[in-house]
């Protein structure tokens, strides 16, 4: 190898700040993209677990239910005739369904066995074997929230 | 203070005229008075044995002058009263050594076994229990339980409680809310009909209750607490030997075991799972009916129960006298529910009465039925599979995974769907359920084409990476041959 | 182009005298024998410590700390944020290549008797910097707030409190509080991000200046130049700063690809009211240590197994650290055959129980 021309030398020495330069610049590439993509802040802008955002106390009904995303979890919010809000797990004892309002009962209701809550969660009809569990609702101004129980 | 020397007195008193019993004068004298106490007295068992009135009355025995028999300051007490009169029952029947040198073998520690129940709480006037000995036993006329004239006798002993559980006004004053109807179900029942008859092996109160620790039962140590009841029916209903003569099978128990009734309430203890009462009732426990059965299970199957009442199978059942839930799911032996009940193989109950030739109409209906739910199940495990692939490669499908719920949640919506046996309906919740497993496909798929992006990109950047670290590497040894020639550094490096 | 650059020098050189840091650097020789390789391992390190110091501020802009928030936002983090779990990954990763290139670049100048007058000091920096880099990994441990975490600081901060007399106070310190709770994560946090990269700093700049101006330490045993034997050299600027540069180029590589075939498990929540799980495990590099309580009977001679453990590594680390000052022999430029045995005895001693630790 030592007995390289100059000649050759001058050439292989240009190809090789060429490559050099053109990697480093590609190295740079790949080291701020994903790092510009690491700061761009994601669609969900905050971690939402200790408590949910709902919406508008002027925009849930009276006397209905909804069902909303807790975590991983389904959460049922119900509002009475009267206008008291509740929140339970929206997930059947029974066998884990999601449990929706029915208006015309009058009741938390699951699709699956026909399990039935009253208004406090109460398991007062069907298979489902304990209550649903409860969780927090806040309303602070306007908004509505729902929190675990602490 | 008082009472430790009350009952010393009694147990002196008592052993006294244990051994001067040859002379009981009470006796002699309220015999020649003709009272009911010593005429019903004769035929007690304590008199046979020969225990004196003073043995509960306290007193002298071997005088014949009253005074003195009757003198306080030689124990007489007279009728005991309130809890006294246990007391003095106590002294000797939970005393293992004393009923013994009476040649009794009866089990003691009756006062206590009474008192660990729901007799023993405190009577209306909060100084006395609500029952004492007496109040089941008798007084003077005390036989045993064996004897027919017994009011503890199995054939009496429903009468005698239902003095006061069949009192709505005495039941009022200590639980408004308990029934007084027991004994008239009772009767309506085989145990009380046969007990009417005078089977004295069928079961009466004491069978499930107990005789003298009767809890309520809330009370988890009640053998009629619901997860109790079955072992409590079993006693009996299990023991081949014992039911003999009623000709009725004895495996009910272990096949309700087996039962995701029986697994729910003895394993899970899910007190919302039915026990034996549940179906057959407590009191007036008899089989339900053919007709009856469907209002049973539906107490709490009741969205299956209507959705079968409405279902063109009501009437053919009804035509062919066929009990509606038994039929295909079983009685005591209840399993949970799978597909292969369903269709046209012949191990699907839908078989027994469809065929090609035999109502084929059915027969399609279960065929596709069979084959929709089917390929519900497969492509949420399909789903779940890939969800839980792309989980393993580290991919966060938490979304998808709640979404996956509604998937599983149409997969049970159409198992109760099924009892319309009407295809069109048990398909539309099929389908939400087959779109809602595909959309979780579709997201689990796209996670892990994520994961092989990452691989790709992490690929390019190392291929990038290599590039640069060669050329440097090249870049490095030029430039040291380069000084090399040149000299313009220590010449000799490491290569 | 060129000139854009040499314009730009020329200003800089005017104002803060760039010319002498060129002619130092030019000037400077880093020797080249059969052990020059170990001069790569502080490099390296120093390599990940900058990669922790950027991956950790990246992590800074969406980790929230608190009992609440610290598992979820990690797990926002690896989810939602894109490139998160590779950010997370390298962290944890970096993190672990850390502490092993630190422990290596220290044991090959404690075989080199590099530490030997007169880089007495750089030696002690060194060595504290150590103990933070341990700090930092059992401080940055607990911030996922996971299970695995939770019982391990359990237990890590029980051992500290076994200390006699200030183990107790020590252990409500570090705990912030009697029991592992959010309050002990808060202060934990606090320590990784703010307290020991401030001291880790401090100690990096001295040792790096001492490097710079005193060069690399020659091994005794290659000290040609008593033979008669030219001694080779490798300038510093740019044959070896070069090669710094494709090391770490390489060990960004590895990295990158240990974090997208391993990436670093967040494991399940920590539940303070849970009943421990199985295999608790402290960090690999605390495990000898860890190991070693295990093994010591309770009691030896009415001391408490434990205590007496403590005490010992304490003893031992502190030995350790100021080897410099009672190894004379190395500082008279003698060989010293004992120091390679208790090097050897406890590379062995680490290695053995570590193994031990986790295949037990």
């Amino acid at each position: 190898m030592n007995d390289n021309t100059g000649a050759v030398h001058e050439g292989k020495r240009d190809l090789l700040k060429y490559i050099l330069g053109a990697g480093l610049v590609a190295w740079l590439g790949s080291i701020v993209y994903p790092l510009a993509a690491y700061l761009k802040p994601p669609r969900q802008a905050e971690v939402e677990v200790s408590s949910v955002k709902v919406g508008k106390l002027a925009e849930i009904e009276k006397d209905s239910g909804a069902i909303v995303r807790f975590g991983n979890k389904p959460v049922i919010l119900v509002r009475s005739a009267a206008g008291e809000l509740r929140a339970f797990s929206a997930t059947c004892t029974h066998l884990d369904c999601t449990v929706q309002y029915r208006k015309d009962l009058g009741v938390i209701w699951c699709a699956c066995h026909n399990g039935k809550y009253d208004f406090n969660g109460k398991n007062i009809a069907g298979p489902p074997p304990r209550p649903l569990d409860e969780y927090r609702v806040v309303v602070q101004g306007e908004e509505v929230l729902i929190s675990k129980q602490s | 203070m008082k009472r430790p020397m009350i009952v010393a007195s009694i147990v002196a008193v008592l052993c006294f005229h244990v051994f001067a019993v040859a002379a009981d004068k009470c006796f002699v004298c309220h015999e020649a008075m003709g009272d009911k106490a010593s005429t019903l007295f004769k035929r007690d068992i304590h008199f046979a044995k020969g225990i004196s009135c003073s043995g509960c009355h306290g007193g002298n025995s071997n005088t014949d002058d009253m005074q003195e028999a009757m003198d306080k300051a030689n124990g007489f007490r007279g009728a005991p009263k309130g809890d006294d009169v246990s007391k003095a029952c106590a002294a000797c029947h939970s005393d293992g050594v004393k009923m013994k040198s009476f040649g009794s073998r009866l089990p003691t520690g009756q006062w206590e076994a009474l008192q660990s129940g729901v007799h023993a709480k405190l009577s209306l006037s909060g100084k006395e229990h609500i029952a004492q000995c007496t109040t089941c036993h008798g007084a003077h006329g005390i036989v045993s339980v064996s004897n027919a004239s017994s009011p503890v006798y199995p054939l009496n002993v429903v009468k005698t409680c239902a003095r006061c559980h069949a009192d709505a006004a005495y039941m009022q004053t200590y639980n408004p809310s308990l029934p007084i109807d027991q004994l008239e179900k009772y009767r309506t029942s085989v145990h009380g009909m046969r007990n009417a008859k005078g089977d004295s092996k069928t079961a009466e109160c004491a069978s499930c209750h107990g005789s003298h620790d009767i809890r309520s039962a809330n009370d988890l140590k009640s053998a009629v607490y619901a997860t109790n009841i079955p072992a409590t029916c079993s006693k009996c209903h299990s023991d081949a030997e014992y039911m003999k003569s009623y000709n009725i099978p004895t495996d009910q128990f272990e096949r309700y075991a087996k039962s995701v009734h029986g697994l729910a309430l003895l394993q899970k203890h899910d007190l919302g799972a039915p026990a034996c009462n549940n179906c057959h009732g407590n009191h007036g426990a008899t089989p339900p009916g053919v007709e009856s059965i469907s209002k049973v299970c539906g107490t709490c199957h009741a969205l299956n129960a209507d959705l079968f009442s409405a279902s063109p199978h009501k009437k053919g059942f009804d035509a062919l006298k066929l009990p509606e839930c038994e039929t295909c799911h079983g009685n005591h032996e209840i399993v949970a529910a799978t597909n292969e009940l369903l269709g046209t193989a012949p191990e699907a109950v839908c078989s027994r009465c469809h065929s090609a030739s035999e109502r084929p109409k059915g027969y399609e209906a279960a065929g596709a039925m069979r084959q929709l739910t089917d390929s519900l199940e497969a492509a949420e495990q399909d789903a779940r599979a890939l969800l839980d692939e792309a989980e393993q490669k580290g991919m966060e499908v938490g979304e998808a995974k709640f979404t996956l719920r509604d998937a599983r949640q149409a997969r049970l919506e159409s198992r109760t769907a099924v009892h319309s046996f009407n295809e069109k309906k048990f398909t539309e919740t099929v389908a939400k359920g087959l779109s809602t497993a595909s959309f979780v496909r579709q997201e689990a798929t796209n996670a892990i084409d994520e994961y092989y992006f990452r691989r790709i990109g992490l690929g390019v950047a190392s291929l990038i990476i290599t590039i640069l670290a060669v050329s440097l590497y090249l870049f490095i040894r030029r430039l040291e041959r380069q000084q090399a020639r040149t000299g313009t550094h220590n010449p000799q490096s490491n290569q | 182009m060129k000139n854009l650059w040499s314009n730009l020098y020329v200003w800089l050189d005017e104002r803060v005298q760039l010319e002498s840091l060129v002619a130092f650097m030019g000037k400077k020789y880093v020797p080249v024998h059969r052990h020059s390789v170990w001069y790569y391992f502080g490099g390296v390190t120093l390599f990940l410590f900058i990669v922790q110091v950027i991956t950790g501020i990246l992590l800074l802009l969406y980790y929230k700390s608190g009992e609440e928030l610290a598992f979820e936002s990690i797990q926002f983090i690896m989810s939602k944020v894109q490139f998160g779990w590779l950010i997370r990954s390298i962290h944890s990763w970096a993190a672990n290549l850390f502490i092993l290139a630190a422990v290596i670049h220290m044991f090959s100048v404690y075989f080199e008797r590099a530490y030997r007058k007169p880089r007495e000091l750089t030696w002690l920096t060194g060595m504290l910097m150590l103990f933070l880099g341990m700090g930092f990994g059992f401080s940055g441990y607990l911030l996922p707030w996971n299970e695995l975490a939770f019982f391990a600081t359990k237990v890590g901060t029980d051992i500290a409190g076994v200390v006699p007399f200030i183990g107790k106070p020590m252990l409500i310190f570090l705990r912030g509080g009697e029991e592992v709770s959010g309050a002990t994560l808060s202060r934990f946090f606090g320590f990784h991000v703010a307290v020991m990269p401030g001291i880790f700093t401090v100690l990096l700049g001295i040792h790096l200046i001492l490097v710079q101006r005193q060069g690399m330490s020659e091994p005794l045993h290659t000290d040609r130049s008593e033979a008669g034997v030219p001694r080779t050299t490798m300038p510093f600027f740019p044959n070896f700063l070069l090669r710094d540069l494709l090391l770490w180029l390489i060990v960004l590589n590895i990295l990158a690809i240990l974090a997208v075939f391993f990436p670093w498990e967040l494991g399940t929540k920590a539940d303070p009211f849970a009943s421990a799980p199985a295999g608790i495990a402290p960090e690999w590099y605390f495990m000898f240590m860890f190991q070693t309580l295990k093994i010591i009977p309770a009691k030896v001679l009415f001391i408490d197994g434990e205590v007496l453990g403590v005490l010992l590594f304490g003893v031992a680390f502190l030995l350790w650290t100021i080897i410099p000052f009672w190894d004379r022999k190395s500082a008279r430029g003698e060989h010293n055959r004992a120091i390679t045995y208790i090097g050897l005895f406890v590379v062995g001693y680490v290695l053995l129980l570590t193994i031990l630790g986790w295949v037990l």
